[in-house]
C-alpha cells in the first residue's frame, strides 16, 4: 500500500498556502467520515493529506451576549460541553443526534458541514438559525450565510479551495424548536433527512417561522415562511389548512416515506400554533 | 514519519505510515492488547481509548492524528485510583462486564465521571452508547456507574479534608 504524504500546517496562512499548492489534497480534521466506511486493516487515504486538527486558530470558541463563534475544528463533544445556553437549543439537538459520544469526541463541526455525506446533520438547524460561516481562501476572508453551502439545486456544494474557519450563531430566544431525524442510518439516501423548525412570537403575533430540511438536497422555504410572519396566534383553521397545503405541495418531490414524515411534522407544528 | 505523543504517561515516538491506525499500532508496537480493533468503523467500542481525557475509538484514528497528544489505554488507566473506584463501584452494583467490552465500559465511565461528577441515568446510558455490547442490562449499568461516582466523590472528599 502506498503511503500518503501528510502535512501539518502550523498556522492558517500556511494551511492556505498548502491548499493553493495542492488543490486535490484532502483536509483532515476529525476524519471520522473519511474512515467510517473502511473496515480494512489499513486506512485508505488520498495521496496528499493536510492534517488541521492541531491548528489553534480553528479551535477557538468565543461567546458574546448576542452570538457564539465556534472554530471549525472544535469537536461536536466540545460544543455540547459548553456551558448551558452557550449554543442555541436547536443546534444542540442536532449535535446530540450525531453518532455516539466517542465519535463525537473526534468529529468536528467543520468536517460535518464540509462533508457531503454528513451535511444533513447540522445544516438544517444552522440554516434555521441563520448562522454564518467564515470562509477563507488565498484572496481573503468572507462571511456567508450557511445557506450558501447548498447549491441552487439544494445539493451540498462546499466552495472548492476554501477553508471553513468558524461559524457564528445568533443567540436568539426561540419559543418552539423541533428537530427530527428520519429514515435509516445509511445516508445520504432518498429516504433520509433531517428537519429543523424554529418559531417565535411576540405579543401573540408570530414574528419568526423558519423551517429547513436536508437529505440528498437541502432546502429552506423562505417564501412560505414569510407568509407566516405577522399572523396572530392561535392560527385560524382556514390559515392552518392553507399553510399545510403549501408545505405539502413543497414536499411533493420528496420520497413517499419522507413526504409522510414531513407532513406529520408540519401538521404537528401547525396544530400547536392553532391552539 | 515519526509521530511523538504521550502514551500512558510516557513520551513515546513511533515511526508510522499514514495508513496505520492507532488501534493496530498500540497492539503491535506497544503490546497494549487491551485495545481490540474489531469493526474498524468506530462502532463496536472495543478499541476505545482516552484521547486528551476524552473517549475516542482508536480504530478511527490514523497514528498521525495523535501527534503531540495524550493517549491513555486501559493498561495505563488501570494504574489509577479512578480505576479502583470504578471496579469497586461495578462490583458493589453486581455489574459484570464481558471480555469484549470491559475496557470500553471502564474507560467510558472514566470519561463520563471526569465531566460529570454525579451523572444521571440518561447521561450514563447515552455515554454507554459508545460501547453497544449487550452483556450488561441498562439498570445494573446505571447502578454501577453511580456507585463508582459515589466512591470517586468520597475519595476526593477524603483527600480534600486531609
Amino acid at each position: 500500500m502506498r503511503a500518503s504524504e501528510v502535512y501539518f500546517p502550523d498556522s492558517l496562512p500556511a494551511l492556505l498556502d498548502l491548499v493553493r499548492r495542492m488543490p486535490d489534497a484532502v483536509i483532515y480534521s476529525g476524519g471520522t467520515e473519511i474512515l467510517r466506511g473502511q473496515s480494512e486493516p489499513y486506512a485508505r487515504l488520498p495521496p496528499e493529506v493536510i492534517s488541521i486538527c492541531g491548528l489553534s486558530e480553528l479551535r477557538q470558541v468565543a461567546l458574546t451576549e448576542r452570538f457564539v463563534e465556534i472554530g471549525a475544528c472544535v469537536t461536536i463533544a466540545e460544543i455540547l460541553e459548553l456551558r448551558e445556553n452557550a449554543v442555541p437549543e436547536l443546534f444542540a439537538l442536532a449535535l446530540r443526534g450525531i453518532g455516539t459520544p466517542a465519535l463525537r469526541s473526534l468529529a468536528t463541526i467543520g468536517g460535518n458541514l464540509a462533508s457531503t455525506s454528513r451535511f444533513m446533520d447540522a445544516w438544517p438547524a444552522l440554516a434555521c438559525l441563520d448562522a454564518l460561516v467564515e470562509l477563507r481562501d488565498a484572496s481573503g476572508s468572507r462571511w456567508v450565510n450557511v445557506n450558501r453551502l447548498a447549491g441552487s439545486d439544494g445539493a451540498p456544494d462546499f466552495p472548492a479551495g476554501n477553508i471553513l474557519v468558524r461559524l457564528r450563531l445568533p443567540l436568539d430566544r426561540w419559543d418552539l424548536v423541533v428537530l427530527r431525524k428520519v429514515g435509516t442510518r445509511d445516508y445520504p439516501s432518498k429516504d433520509t433527512a433531517v428537519f429543523a423548525l424554529a418559531t417565535k412570537a411576540e405579543k401573540g403575533i408570530l414574528s419568526e417561522f423558519r423551517l429547513a430540511f436536508a437529505g440528498q438536497i437541502a432546502l429552506r422555504l423562505r417564501e412560505i415562511e414569510s407568509k407566516f410572519i405577522g399572523r396572530r396566534l392561535p392560527l385560524e383553521s382556514k390559515q392552518r389548512s392553507a399553510f399545510a397545503e403549501e408545505y405539502h405541495e413543497a414536499a411533493a418531490d420528496l420520497s413517499p416515506r419522507l413526504r409522510l414524515q414531513f407532513g406529520t411534522l408540519v401538521d404537528g407544528v401547525l396544530d400547536l400554533l392553532s391552539r | 514519519m515519526t509521530i511523538s505523543f504521550i502514551l500512558n504517561g510516557e513520551d513515546v515516538s513511533l515511526n508510522a505510515r499514514s495508513y496505520d491506525r492507532l488501534a493496530d499500532a498500540l497492539r503491535e508496537h506497544f503490546g497494549l492488547l487491551g485495545v481490540k480493533a474489531d469493526c474498524r468503523r468506530g462502532v463496536c467500542g472495543k478499541c476505545l481509548i482516552l484521547l486528551d481525557g476524552r473517549l475516542a475509538p482508536s480504530c478511527l484514528l490514523p497514528v498521525f492524528r495523535v501527534r503531540g497528544r495524550e493517549v491513555i489505554t486501559i493498561e495505563g488507566f488501570s494504574q489509577t485510583d479512578e480505576f479502583a473506584d470504578i471496579m469497586k463501584g461495578f462490583a458493589e452494583a453486581g455489574l459484570e462486564t464481558c471480555g469484549f467490552c470491559d475496557s470500553g465500559k471502564i474507560l467510558a465511565t472514566a470519561a463520563l465521571l471526569e465531566r460529570q461528577a454525579r451523572p444521571s441515568a440518561r447521561e450514563i446510558l447515552e455515554e454507554m452508547a459508545s460501547v453497544p455490547c449487550r452483556c450488561t442490562d441498562p439498570e445494573t449499568m446505571v447502578k454501577g456507574v453511580q456507585a463508582a461516582a459515589e466512591l470517586k466523590a468520597r475519595r476526593h472528599y477524603r483527600r480534600a479534608s486531609q
